[in-house]
């Protein structure tokens, strides 16, 4: 490379540090309120790169892009833009620095009218992520939304839609929130959307005739909260590692008509709660095909608990498969339909003329969890070898095995295959890995340190004149 | 060397060492002599501070009692009955006590191969013989070359070849000027290496004298072997010890040490007892010379 | 006749300096002999290989049903393994340290150790170091492998969980071999201790359990009397630990969890960790006194 050419690189770099620096001078927001009002409505605004500081309300109709360029900082006060009109679109802008004050729910973008459009756009800082109130038929899409670093007893909804219906809600990445919630809003697609590290990751209030596909729900309080809300339909969603203080994987409560579908449903704290679901007399629950592993329980249930049927799902190694809120049975459900029951890993039975259907039904008694029922207390004794002695106890003598709480009458020995939508949690193996090598390395080589024994040395028959006897 | 007041020791009601005083000074060398049962093993114990006795104890002028450990380093001591870990080698073994004396691997391998254990490294402990075993417990004891060495019978699972050669290694070692006190029920070994006899009947310390003057040449002593039927030899160490009688009884048989011109005594006192005595051997001769 | 050190103590100020190396040392030589005896004997070959066998093949069927996406199979695993490490390694330790002394004793070996230059406090502790370390290089071949099973088939998930159930299982070992030690010096024959030693665990592992079950039941206990009494069971502090330091509280044990949880929270561990603690120090300290003072071989 030539002097000249390096000359003509350093200036090159210099002018773009320079440039670079000239741009993070902040601006008021009045900047783009002066540009809105220029534009005609329906135009699209392409903001010049840099950052904007104050609150934004657009009661305009036009799109308002960033290219990823653009930062607007309410710089913690208020809401940072107010949407007052429909037929709005943010995109490309990170949305920053809401104020946090709990009774005036500041957010990142509230929208007072419908339908807008919120696009790839980043929240950082806020309070309330988005909020429609109401919006209906507007898309949140391909948004990320962090939520202010608060106690999660303080937080506010990553995004909350009230009375909209027929919203789109997809790609969105959500962390560190209260919740993804829905009031009073219809007929919504939420598809491929991830809420981690929040209270409860989708949460219906009221909210009726929704598909819930594809989205991931990992680490937060509950992965699905249904509160009286009908006819939803949750499929290949992945819910993984739900275990804060409730700690459900799905929760339902009063809910009508739910189908759960195709779920993974890993190392909750629960897989499935159901709370007086159906709640109807003439309703019904449908849990089929998913995927129930590695949870504390598989299937939480209140004991008035009626007319759901669950089949064709793999209960797999959950600590307990299934259980009873407090005392009684779940014999109002069906554990088998049309002959088909669930594969349960802990089936003791066999299946003789190997049609995959277990010869003896699936009833399992614990004389321990009965003993929980009438004393909560005793759970301290959970995974202790005194609590696999008193089932041992029972199983030895019949007589004082209770009554099975369910009974699967065709469950299935071998488990299903699940089309299921999992992303791999796998991590990196090297730390364990190495963890695993340390392990036997201390242990051989420490052994070995501990354990070696020098050769004696060889004396030659002079040492031996040195010393006066024999 | 070891200065002991007043020692008594007590297991229950049985008082096993009564009240007993002695002293016994650098480069002597003195032989516990009594039957068994007399209370020496006890005594050795707890001269060297094994079980907590009452009467003081001191070795090379360390109170046994309050610094046991640092007394125990002045000593080197040959039980009566080796026990080592069957399952450890040899070479093993005896690193281990240089380890805890703090002496070097040098001083470990120089103590076996002056017993003549040299080669023998790998063996394990259960497979050596007797004499083996006891030679193994005298090179620990001088692994750290200390200036007293304590014995208690240290010649009691030997064949006669084992024992001279063990004698003689006392002999050596008392001649370089060690200090030397060894419990005995053999009057050969007493008269080779006592320079002294603390003679001991349960629990007591009755005579303090020299060995000829307990065996005075003209009638030496001489030990004889007794065979016995079976089951019959507890009681027949018995009725020999009540009629005055050195008795040794172990693994080996029952052996009596007599005056060489009453041998006839031990099968007397046998047949009053009416214990049969199928046979008897008259084992070596003390050599008075030494005594 | 050549130099020792036996002369060099002759002069008080190096006695001063050196009693206290020698002390570590012969600590040292005793540990190093016990940790050589027990890596060479047949029941601990026996027991390490028992618990890596049942260490590896529980962490392969907890993850059995896991198939390609494994990564959930980590708390199972562990929660296998707690019942595992229940069960085995209280045994291991106590009939480990039960057989320490009284073992000697029959042996008749106790007392040529006992007439060397050491002290009866020297033995022991060197005799506990050298069992707790070789119970501890047992567990970590058996953890090892489950390591490496769960690095095969789940990944980095959940390491630091694993990490401290290896320390407190070392932490319940060094405990119960406490206990162990304890035992084997209060009993004459090795035969005694070792039946002690097997009474003791069936009381730490079942009997005090199961009492305390109807003792919940029958008296209708509430939860901080539950849970004071069930966390002086250390193989209960143990599991409770374990289980904190998982799922960052003990929700899962009920009422009484959640009562520890909220009463002790981000303190909870290092109080479990005292109760393992406690129970190591205190048997071992009693151990060490009885056996200076009573002065029995």
């Amino acid at each position: 490379m030539s002097v000249i050419q390096t000359i003509a690189a350093l200036c090159v770099l210099f002018a773009a540090a320079f440039g670079a620096q000239a741009q993070q001078s902040p601006q008021s927001v009045d900047e783009i309120s002066r540009l809105i009002e220029l534009a005609d409505p329906g135009s699209t605004i392409v903001l010049p790169a840099g950052v904007y500081e104050g609150n934004l309300r657009i009661d305009k109709s036009v799109v308002l892009d960033g290219q990823g360029v653009v930062t607007i900082d309410g710089l913690g006060k208020g809401t940072v833009i107010e949407l007052g009109a429909g037929d709005i679109t943010l995109r490309g802008l990170t949305i920053r620095g809401s104020g946090s004050t709990v009774d005036q729910e500041p957010a990142g973008v509230r929208a007072f009218a419908g339908p807008v459009i919120i696009e790839h756009n980043r929240f950082e800082d806020v309070y309330f992520g988005i909020d429609l109130r109401p919006a209906p038929e507007s898309i949140i899409r391909n948004n990320t939304i962090v939520g202010k670093a608060l106690g999660p007893g303080r937080r506010g909804d990553g995004v909350r839609l009230w009375w909209s219906d027929d919203c789109i809600i997809v790609d969105n990445v959500i962390d560190g929130v209260r919740d993804m919630v829905f009031w009073y809003s219809e007929n919504l697609t939420i598809t491929r959307n991830h809420v981690r590290n929040s209270r409860y990751g989708l949460h219906f209030m009221y909210s009726h005739g929704t598909t819930l596909k594809n989205n991931e729900l990992t680490a937060n309080s509950v992965g699905v909260y249904l509160m009286y809300s009908n006819e939803i339909h949750l499929i290949h969603n992945s819910i993984v590692n739900n275990r804060g203080t409730s700690g459900y994987g799905v929760g339902l409560k009063d809910c009508d008509a739910i189908t759960v579908e195709n779920n993974a449903l890993l190392a909750n704290r629960v897989g499935i709660y159901i709370d007086n679901s159906p709640s109807s007399v003439d309703s019904y629950g449908l849990i089929i095909d998913n995927k129930i592993a590695f949870n504390e329980i598989g299937l939480l249930a209140t004991p008035i608990t009626h007319d759901n049927v669950i089949s064709h799902n793999a209960f797999v190694e959950n600590e307990e498969q299934v259980t009873v809120h407090g005392r009684g049975q779940l014999m109002l459900n069906e554990f088998s339909a049309d002959g088909v029951g669930n594969f349960w890993s802990n089936y003791s039975g066999f299946d003789q003329d190997g049609d995959g259907i277990g010869d003896f039904p699936h009833a399992p008694r614990s004389l321990f969890r009965s003993l929980l029922a009438r004393e909560p207390n005793l759970q301290i004794f959970l995974h202790s070898p005194a609590q696999q002695a008193v089932d041992l106890t029972a199983r030895a003598f019949p007589d004082l095995s209770p009554e099975p709480i369910f009974v699967d009458a065709s469950p299935l020995t071998r488990p299903p295959e699940l089309d299921l939508f999992v992303s791999s949690q796998r991590g990196s193996r090297v730390p364990m890995i190495g963890f695993a090598v340390g392990l036997l390395l201390v242990s051989g080589v420490g052994g070995w340190v501990i354990a070696h024994q020098p050769r004696l040395p060889v004396v030659s028959d002079s040492d031996l004149s040195q010393r006066a006897f024999v | 060397m070891i200065k002991a007041s007043h020692v008594t020791k007590r297991f229950g009601s049985v008082v096993a060492v009564d009240d007993l005083s002695f002293e016994l000074a650098e480069s002597e060398s003195i032989a516990l002599w009594g039957s068994n049962g007399a209370g020496k093993t006890t005594l050795i114990r707890s001269l060297l501070g094994i079980f907590p006795s009452t009467g003081t104890v001191f070795i090379h002028g360390v109170d046994v009692r309050k610094q046991g450990k640092r007394a125990r380093s002045f000593v080197g001591y040959v039980p009566q009955e080796l026990a080592f870990h069957d399952d450890a080698r040899l070479g093993a073994s005896i690193l281990f006590f240089a380890n805890l004396r703090r002496v070097n691997r040098r001083n470990a391998a120089v103590a076996l191969a002056k017993v003549g254990l040299q080669g023998h490294e790998k063996k394990r402990v259960r497979d050596l013989s007797g004499g083996m075993k006891q030679r193994l417990a005298l090179a620990i004891a001088l692994i750290a070359d200390p200036p007293i060495i304590v014995l208690d019978e240290p010649t009691s699972n030997l064949d006669a070849s084992g024992r001279g050669e063990v004698i003689d290694t006392l002999c050596q070692l008392r001649d370089e000027g060690k200090t030397l006190l060894f419990a005995s029920h053999r009057p050969d070994e007493v008269l080779a290496l006592g320079g002294r006899v603390l003679v001991m009947e349960k629990g007591k310390l009755i005579r303090d004298i020299t060995p000829t003057e307990l065996w005075p040449t003209e009638s030496r002593i001489q030990t004889m072997r007794l065979y016995l039927s079976m089951g019959t030899e507890e009681s027949a160490a018995v009725a020999l010890r009540e009629a005055g009688h050195a008795v040794n009884l172990n693994g080996n048989g029952l052996c009596v040490s007599v005056p060489r011109n009453r041998k006839a005594e031990p099968v007397a006192v046998l047949a009053r007892a009416e214990i049969e005595v199928r046979d008897f051997e008259i084992l070596d001769e003390v050599q008075g010379d030494q005594a | 006749m050549s130099t020792l050190p036996i002369e060099a103590t002759d002069s008080p100020s190096v006695t001063q300096s050196g009693s206290h190396l020698s002390r570590v040392s012969s600590v040292i030589a005793f540990a190093r002999r016990e940790f050589r005896d027990a890596i060479a004997s047949r029941w601990f070959l026996l027991y390490t290989l028992a618990f890596t066998v049942l260490a590896v093949a529980v962490s392969f069927m907890s993850l059995a049903g896991s198939g390609s996406h494994g990564f959930a199979g980590f708390g199972r695993t562990t929660a296998g393994l707690l019942n595992l490490i229940m069960l085995v390694v209280p045994l291991m330790a106590l009939i480990a340290g039960a057989g320490s002394i009284a073992g000697e004793r029959e042996r008749g070996t106790l007392l040529y150790l006992l007439a060397q230059p050491i002290s009866r406090v020297e033995l022991l502790l060197g005799k506990y170091i050298g069992l707790a370390l070789a119970l501890c290089c047992s567990m970590c071949v058996g953890f090892g492998l489950s390591a490496g099973v769960l690095a095969w088939r789940v990944g980095g998930v959940g390491i630091s969980a694993f990490v401290m159930l290896v320390v407190f299982t070392c932490g319940l070992a060094l405990a119960m071999l406490s206990v162990g030690i304890l035992l084997s010096v209060i009993s004459r024959r090795s035969g005694v201790a070792t039946g002690l030693g097997l009474f003791a665990w069936l009381i730490l592992v079942f009997l005090s359990d199961l009492g305390l079950m109807a003792g919940t039941i029958l008296f209708k206990l509430r939860v901080q009397e539950v849970f004071a009494i069930g966390v002086m069971n250390p193989l209960q502090a143990f599991k409770m630990a374990v289980i904190v330091n998982m799922n960052a509280s003990l929700d899962v044990l009920g009422p009484v969890g959640m009562y520890a949880s909220q009463t002790f929270g981000s303190a909870l561990p290092w109080v479990l960790a005292l109760v393992l603690g406690v129970w190591t120090i205190v048997p071992l300290v009693i151990a060490l006194i009885l056996f200076s003072k009573r002065g029995s071989v």
